[in-house]
């Protein structure tokens, strides 16, 4: 699942992952909307965006967390927030991913987190 | 973890253990049954133990870990006998001894003949080797050591390294890391992550599981540290511990400092003498606020001493079957920790003279201390028998410091300061404290070697006070600055009792020497040029005269110009500067002079000599 407020992200993100086979079975583009289609889909993996409008990512992982404590779940952020990349980390996110970023360490990430 | 980084830790804190037992100890011994006490004890005593096991220093352990039984029993029977407490007043003494070796890198001495002592329970002094062992192991020694490095193109190590620590989490506990985990969420980004793992997994396999991550340029599992270690050389006088608060302080005041920078600058580009007046006034108080703070890192409370002069008041008062009290007043007060550290064995020495050669039965040992401007005096008063001035006079002619005509017109208290001299003792039994051949006159130069006074003052029958004038601090002190032979001179205020000028027809002369009125006493007018041996000057009039002590005696100090007082930080001297007699230091001026720091007693001490 992809969670971000940028269309063109949640293309670019989703035309990495198809091309290495993988399939993503929902998008959402609000926190609110993120939660609604975990407890729906429950996804094997989400990358969330971590700077959203309304209901930012971390808020809506850790939501996601009290429900499914198990939720592997890679946020998504711009260079130079660490302190919310650190923050995320310490709220339960697996890993995390920097735009701009190249497919090959999107795909290690993501890889990583699944096989763990 | 190199357990090594531990051990000054160690010492200052189960040093810290001994003083608590210490005052405890004095404490129980005027009430036996105070569970509290008891109890504190045997907590102590049990930290003590455990920090020494860790730190494997056997012979430590065993005898911490012998008083910890004993005073479980203690707890048991809610009492503690006078005899036990002298019994492990002495304990605490070997104690300090041990830490002593420990320091210094020698082996321990043995505990065994002590242990044996113990008239109450000679089994329970074997305590079992496994039980060290279990404690020691539980802290260090466990785990795999991870050293991780990341590439130099990641961007967000902090992150990362959470991110890392995290999965090496998954295999097993984390049981440290440098940088840890909230040093890393306070924002720290180094590229590298030493990590102590508690695992069952073998290496290789921790190493496959790392090697997931390309971010990662280098994965080791160094060796233990501890074999390898040089055996460096480290002194307890060179670490002090700082209060997270004041550094706090620190780092809002570098803030303020960054601020007033800029602020400073833009007045600068635009000529806004206004803001630029106003930046420098900010920057003053910064800089002086600044100074106060540094201060407080080296400052320690006199509490310090309180535990020992307690012991000492304590063990003489056993010894010579008197009855004295000790009332600390003002032991809140703080000092340079450089000058408390000096003052320790001239304290103890003034309270042992006191129980020796001032109460007689019983009476009361009264120490006080309290701040006069930026001055802290110490008083050390006893109500016992005072000093006979008759006594003085006889040994002053008897081992020749004066003549039998200045004896008869010298005064009293003048008398009193002539026990300061060098192998003076009236005490006409030598006991076994005050009569180690340690007079009033290393005590007073203990004084004045951390920049004080000294002053005796007596009542036959009454008690002697003997007073410590002080300064707060040895590096940054206040200083009257002085002209002489064409040159300046700094003095420290603590050693100056005033400035005068007076009209040369007020010189009198006695025999070769020139003397002055001050207040109404005749005092020796000494001419700082010719201390100096420097070519005479002109004629002053009026004459700048300090008035100061040398010797224990006050005396008038000709100097060319008397400039005024100033608040200076003092540098130690470089070898070879520092064998310079009558030098003690030196300051750098705000115009950018370099003055050097008078200290008369070395001067006077190289003219008698």
């Amino acid at each position: 699942m992809i969670v971000d407020d940028a269309l063109f992200m949640r293309a670019t993100l989703r035309d990495v992952f198809e091309s290495a086979n993988w399939k993503i079975i929902a998008e959402a583009s609000r926190g609110e909307q993120a939660i609604a289609e975990y407890k729906t889909y429950q996804p094997d993996l989400v990358i969330m965006d971590i700077v959203m409008p309304e209901m930012g990512g971390i808020d809506a992982m850790k939501r996601i967390l009290a429900d499914y404590p198990d939720a592997q779940i890679i946020v998504c952020s711009a260079l130079g927030q660490n302190n919310l990349i650190l923050e995320a980390v310490n709220a339960g996110a697996r890993d995390f991913i920097v735009k701009p970023f190249n497919r090959a360490q999107v795909l290690e990430v993501a890889e990583r987190v699944i096989a763990e | 973890m190199d357990i090594d980084k531990f051990r000054e830790m160690f010492l200052i804190e189960a040093a810290e253990h001994l003083q608590s037992m210490s005052e405890l100890l004095l404490q129980l011994d005027s009430d036996p049954v105070d569970q509290d006490g008891i109890d504190a004890l045997f907590r102590d005593a049990h930290s003590i133990k455990g920090m020494a096991a860790t730190m494997e220093h056997p012979e430590t352990t065993r005898l911490a870990h012998h008083l910890e039984d004993h005073l479980a029993d203690c707890r048991q029977a809610g009492r503690i006998s006078g005899f036990e407490i002298d019994w492990l007043l002495e304990a605490v003494d070997l104690l300090e001894l041990l830490l002593d070796d420990i320091r210094n890198e020698r082996s321990e001495r043995s505990v065994d003949s002590f242990i044996s002592s113990n008239p109450k329970s000679p089994e329970l002094s074997a305590c079992s080797g496994e039980e060290i062992a279990a404690v020691a192991l539980s802290v260090s020694g466990q785990g795999q050591l991870i050293q991780l490095q990341l590439q130099e193109t990641v961007v967000t190590p902090g992150p990362r390294f959470l991110v890392l620590l995290n999965t090496l989490a998954t295999l097993g506990p984390v049981l440290e890391s440098t940088p840890s985990m909230d040093d890393l969420l306070q924002g720290d980004c180094s590229h590298q992550l030493l990590v102590r793992l508690e695992s069952d997994l073998p290496q290789q396999q921790i190493h496959q599981q790392l090697q997931q991550y390309s971010e990662l340029k280098l994965i080791t599992f160094p060796d233990e540290p501890e074999q390898a270690r040089p055996a460096k050389k480290r002194s307890m006088d060179k670490t002090v511990r700082v209060s997270t608060e004041l550094l706090d302080h620190f780092i809002n005041l570098t803030g303020e400092l960054i601020t007033n920078r800029y602020q400073l600058q833009n007045a600068l580009k635009e000529s806004n003498w206004q803001d630029l007046n106003e930046g420098v006034g900010q920057l003053a108080r910064l800089v002086k606020n600044l100074h106060h703070q540094v201060l407080q890192v080296r400052m320690v409370s006199l509490e310090s001493l309180a535990g020992r002069l307690s012991r000492t008041v304590h063990d003489l008062s056993r010894s010579q079957d008197k009855e004295i009290q000790l009332q600390i007043e003002g032991a809140d007060i703080e000092l340079d920790r450089a000058i408390v550290e000096g003052l320790t064995d001239p304290l103890i020495h003034m309270v042992r003279n006191a129980v020796d050669h001032g109460i007689e039965q019983q009476g009361t040992i009264s120490i006080k201390a309290w701040r006069e401007r930026d001055l802290v005096m110490v008083q050390v008063a006893d109500d016992g028998r005072g000093i006979d001035p008759e006594k003085i006079r006889q040994r002053a002619l008897e081992i020749g410091l004066t003549n039998p005509l200045q004896v008869r017109t010298l005064r009293n208290y003048d008398l009193l300061q002539l026990i300061c001299q060098p192998g003076f003792s009236t005490a006409e039994k030598i006991s076994e404290t005050s009569g180690r051949g340690v007079g009033m006159d290393v005590v007073k130069t203990a004084v004045e070697r951390v920049g004080g006074l000294l002053s005796i003052d007596s009542t036959p029958g009454e008690g002697t006070q003997i007073t410590l004038k002080l300064p707060l601090s040895l590096a940054i002190i206040r200083v009257l600055i002085i002209e002489s032979a064409g040159g300046s001179l700094a003095m420290p205020i603590a050693r100056v009792v005033q400035t005068i000028e007076i009209s040369p027809d007020e010189v009198q002369s006695s025999g070769k020497q020139l003397m002055i009125h001050y207040q109404d006493e005749l005092l020796p007018m000494l001419s700082l040029r010719k201390i100096l041996k420097a070519p005479k000057g002109e004629n002053l009039n009026p004459i700048p005269l300090v008035i100061t002590e040398v010797m224990g005696r006050k005396v008038g100090l000709v100097v060319d110009r008397l400039v005024g007082q100033r608040e200076v930080f003092v540098q130690r001297l470089p070898p070879p500067f520092d064998q310079i007699r009558g030098c003690s230091g030196g300051t750098i001026l705000g115009n950018g002079q370099i003055v050097f720091l008078l200290d008369l007693q070395t001067l006077f001490e190289r003219r008698q000599g």
